[in-house]
C-alpha cells in the first residue's frame, strides 16, 4: 500500500477533463485507489466520486493505492496530477 | 377542428407524418425484499444489465458519422464512464446485497442519493451530469425491466421516413438511433430546449418540439400529425385545409431553396457587370461542408468563442484541430479565422471574471484576448500553424486604437518567431485584419486602414455603439435601425478609406446576409460580403439582378435627403431594381 500527498496546480483543480483523465489513469492498473480531500474518501475509479469531490487549484489531497500494482499506479497518477492534466496554463 | 398541442420548439422545422408512439411500456420499478439465496442471481441480474447498456452504447458510437456525430459521441462516451463507474453498479450490488433488495429497487436508491449530492454541490456543470446520470441510469433500469433500449430495434420499425416519434422523454443514444432510421419529427412529452438531447437533434437537423404534456396519450398510433418546430406546435386532427397549407409550405421552402440554388454557380457580377465577392459565415466542420455547397469564395468569418464555452480553456492542440480542419476542408480557398470575440454577457467560464457594470463597453473582444495573453498566444500559434496547411487571415475583433493594432501584431509577430526556432516556417506576411465596429475605429478610419491588411466591418455591433441601442431591450429596440443615415455615413467613410489605402472592406454582420440590405451595401460601395451558407443563394440572386448604379444613385439620394426620407422607402426603392 502507498500514501502520498497530491497538490492541484492546474487551474481548474478536478473538474470534468481533469477528473476523467485521473479515473482512465487509475483504472489502467491492477490495484484499489482512493482520494481523500476535505474529509472525504472516494475511489479514484469512479468519475462520479472523484467530481463530487470538488477539488478546486491548491487543493491538498491524500493518494492511497493498495493492490500488485500500487506504486506503478501512485507514480502515474502523481505525474498526471504534476503534469496538471496536460492542461495548458 | 384540428387538435393543436403546444411544447416548445427545438428546431424550426416542419415535419409531416404519421404517429408512431414509443410508449415505455409503464417501465416497471418493482420494490421487493430478497430471500438470502436469491441475492447473488439479484446481482449478477444488474451487472448484466449495466454491461448490456455499456456494449449498447459502444456499438451507438461505432456507428455515428457525419452530421453531429462529435456532439453525439461526447454525450455517449460520459454516459459509458457512469455505468462503468463503481458509486453506480458496485454500489447498487452493495445495497442489494446489504439490505436484501432487488436490483430496480437498489438502483433507484443509489440513482437518488447520487442525485441529492450533485444537488448540494450547486454547480452548474454538475448539474448537467445530472442529466447524464439520468440517463445511464434509464438506460440500465430498462434492461432490468427487459424493455432495454438495445431492442429499439425491434420495438420500432427500422425505416421511419414519414414518422413523427412520440416519447415520453428521448436520451442522445436513442435520438442517434432513431436519426439513423430517418425519422421525420420528433415529438417528447418532457425534456428543455438546452437538453443534451435537444443540442443534438438541432446538430442532427431534426424537426423536434419538447415539453407537449400528456402526447402519449393524446396522439393516436397511426394518425396523421404536423409539427411545425418555429412554433413549437403539434397539430393532429389534419384537415384538407390544413395539410395542404403545410404541403404548400414545406414544398414552397424546398422550391425556393431549389430555385435559389441555381444561383449559386453563378459568376459573381451585377446587372451591370460589377464583380462582387462573397464569403461564408462558419465555426463548425458541417457549417465549412454547407460553405463549400454553396461555392462561397471563402471564409469571411470563423467565429471561435464556441470552443472557450467548456468550462476549460481550449488548449493550442485543439484549437489547431479545428482550425486545420477549416482550413482543410475549404480547400485552399481563404479561411479567415477571428480571434476570440467573447465579452459582454458570454465570457468564458474558465476565466472566472466577474461582469463589469456594463458589459458592452466593458472588458471584450481584442481587449479580453490582450488582457489574458496566454490564452490569446494559444490562439495564434493554433492559427498561424494551421495557417501552414492553407490561405489564412487573421480577424482582430473590437478595434478602438491604432495601439490595438500594434500591440496585437507584436504578439503576432513573437508567436511566429517562437515557431520559426521550433522548426515552423510562418509566412510573415500573413494578412492581419481587423473587425471596424466601434464608432472610435470607424471614425478614425483613416490612420486605422493603413495598420491593417483588411478591413471587415461589423454592422451589428456598430449599430448598437452608434445608435446607443441595445437590440436585446424590448423598450428601445425599435430605434434599433441599421439604415440609419448615420449609420450609412460611418460605412461609406471606411469604404472610402479602404479604396484610398487599397485594403478589402468585407461587411461581415447581418445585414450582408439580408438579401435587401445587400443592395444597400452595394450603393455604398461595398463588394465583399461575408454571411450564413444558407443565405447565399437568397444574397447572390438579389445582387445578380440589380444594377450597382442604380443602387448607387437611390443610396445617394437618401443620404442627401433629396428624395428618399425613410430607411425603409430606401429598400423598398431597392428591391424594386431588377
Amino acid at each position: 500500500m502507498t500514501r502520498r500527498p497530491l497538490q492541484l496546480t492546474n487551474r481548474l483543480g478536478l473538474h470534468a477533463r481533469a477528473a476523467s483523465k485521473l479515473v482512465q489513469t487509475a483504472s489502467g492498473f491492477d490495484c484499489q485507489a482512493w482520494l481523500e480531500y476535505n474529509g472525504r474518501r472516494v475511489n479514484a475509479r469512479s468519475i462520479m466520486g472523484v467530481l463530487l469531490l470538488a477539488a478546486p487549484c491548491g487543493s491538498e489531497l491524500v493518494l492511497e493505492t493498495s493492490g500488485a500494482q500500487d506504486e506503478e499506479a501512485a507514480d502515474a497518477i502523481a505525474e498526471l496530477v504534476e503534469r496538471r492534466f496536460g492542461e495548458d496554463q | 377542428m384540428s387538435l393543436a398541442l403546444t411544447g416548445i420548439g427545438v428546431t424550426s422545422g416542419i415535419a409531416m407524418g404519421r404517429v408512431h408512439r414509443l410508449t415505455p411500456g409503464e417501465l416497471a420499478l418493482p420494490e421487493y425484499h430478497l430471500e438470502a439465496d436469491a441475492v447473488n442471481t439479484e446481482i449478477k441480474r444488474i451487472r448484466q444489465a449495466a454491461q448490456r447498456g455499456e456494449r449498447f452504447l459502444g456499438e451507438v458510437m461505432a456507428r455515428v458519422s457525419g452530421r453531429g456525430s462529435e456532439t453525439a459521441r461526447d454525450l455517449l462516451e460520459a454516459h459509458r464512464l457512469m455505468l462503468r463507474d463503481p458509486m453506480l453498479i458496485e454500489a447498487t450490488c452493495e445495497r442489494i446485497d446489504e439490505q436484501r433488495i432487488n436490483a430496480e429497487w437498489a438502483l433507484a436508491q443509489q440513482s437518488e442519493q447520487l442525485q441529492e449530492e450533485f444537488r448540494r454541490l450547486d454547480d452548474e456543470y454538475l448539474a448537467l451530469r445530472r442529466e447524464d446520470l439520468e440517463q445511464a441510469v434509464g438506460l440500465v433500469q430498462r434492461e432490468l425491466a427487459d424493455q432495454p433500449t438495445t431492442e429499439l430495434d425491434s420495438r420500432i420499425p427500422h425505416h421511419l421516413d414519414h414518422t413523427i416519434l412520440i416519447a415520453s422523454e428521448l436520451g442522445p443514444a436513442e435520438l442517434t438511433v432513431l436519426s439513423q432510421r430517418r425519422v421525420a419529427g420528433l415529438v417528447t412529452e418532457h425534456g428543455a430546449p438546452y437538453s443534451h438531447s435537444a443540442i443534438l437533434a438541432r446538430s442532427l437537423e431534426i424537426p423536434m418540439v419538447v415539453g407537449v404534456h400528456h402526447a402519449l396519450e393524446l396522439l393516436q398510433e397511426g394518425e396523421e400529425v404536423i409539427i411545425d418546430g418555429h412554433y413549437g406546435s403539434v397539430l393532429a386532427d389534419v384537415d384538407d385545409n390544413l395539410r395542404r397549407h403545410y404541403a404548400e409550405k414545406l414544398d414552397s421552402t424546398l422550391r425556393h431553396r431549389n430555385d435559389l440554388k441555381r444561383y449559386l454557380g453563378r459568376p459573381s457580377l451585377t446587372a451591370d457587370r460589377q464583380p462582387f465577392c462573397v464569403y461564408g459565415n462558419a465555426e463548425l466542420p458541417l457549417e465549412f461542408k454547407r460553405c463549400l455547397d454553396a461555392r462561397v469564395d471563402g471564409i469571411g468569418l470563423m467565429r471561435t468563442e464556441y470552443m472557450f464555452l467548456d468550462e476549460d480553456l481550449p488548449d493550442e492542440q485543439d484549437q489547431y484541430r479545428a482550425y486545420s480542419t477549416a482550413v482543410r476542408t475549404m480547400e485552399g480557398r481563404m479561411v479567415t479565422i477571428r480571434t476570440l470575440d467573447a465579452g459582454g454577457d458570454k465570457l468564458p467560464a474558465a476565466l472566472e471574471l466577474t461582469r463589469g457594470p456594463n458589459p458592452a463597453l466593458g472588458l471584450r473582444g481584442l481587449r479580453l484576448s490582450l488582457s489574458i495573453s496566454d490564452a490569446f498566444r494559444n490562439q495564434l500559434r493554433a492559427i498561424l500553424r494551421a495557417s501552414t496547411l492553407g490561405p489564412v487571415r487573421i480577424l482582430l475583433p473590437m478595434l478602438t486604437s491604432v495601439a490595438e493594432i500594434h500591440q496585437a501584431r507584436q504578439i503576432i509577430a513573437e508567436c511566429r518567431e517562437q515557431l520559426r526556432n521550433e522548426g515552423l516556417q510562418i509566412d510573415p506576411a500573413l494578412p492581419v485584419g481587423g473587425m471596424i465596429e466601434t464608432p472610435a475605429a470607424a471614425l478614425d478610419i483613416e490612420h486605422m486602414a493603413p495598420e491593417l491588411d483588411f478591413l471587415a466591418i461589423g454592422t451589428n455591433d456598430l449599430t448598437q455603439y452608434v445608435l446607443a441601442v441595445d437590440r436585446q431591450d424590448e423598450l428601445v429596440s425599435h430605434i434599433y435601425d441599421p439604415t440609419h443615415r448615420g449609420i450609412l455615413e460611418l460605412i461609406a467613410r471606411i469604404v472610402e478609406a479602404g479604396r484610398r489605402h487599397e485594403r478589402e472592406v468585407t461587411v461581415c454582420g447581418e445585414l450582408a446576409g439580408d438579401a435587401q440590405a445587400v443592395r444597400m451595401l452595394l450603393g455604398l460601395g461595398v463588394n465583399h460580403f461575408s454571411l450564413p451558407p444558407a443565405q447565399v443563394g437568397a444574397v447572390k440572386k438579389s445582387l445578380i439582378e440589380c444594377s450597382s448604379r442604380r443602387c448607387r444613385e437611390l443610396v445617394e439620394s437618401y443620404r442627401t435627403g433629396n428624395g428618399l426620407l425613410h430607411g425603409h422607402d430606401l429598400l423598398a426603392a431597392l428591391a424594386e431594381d431588377r
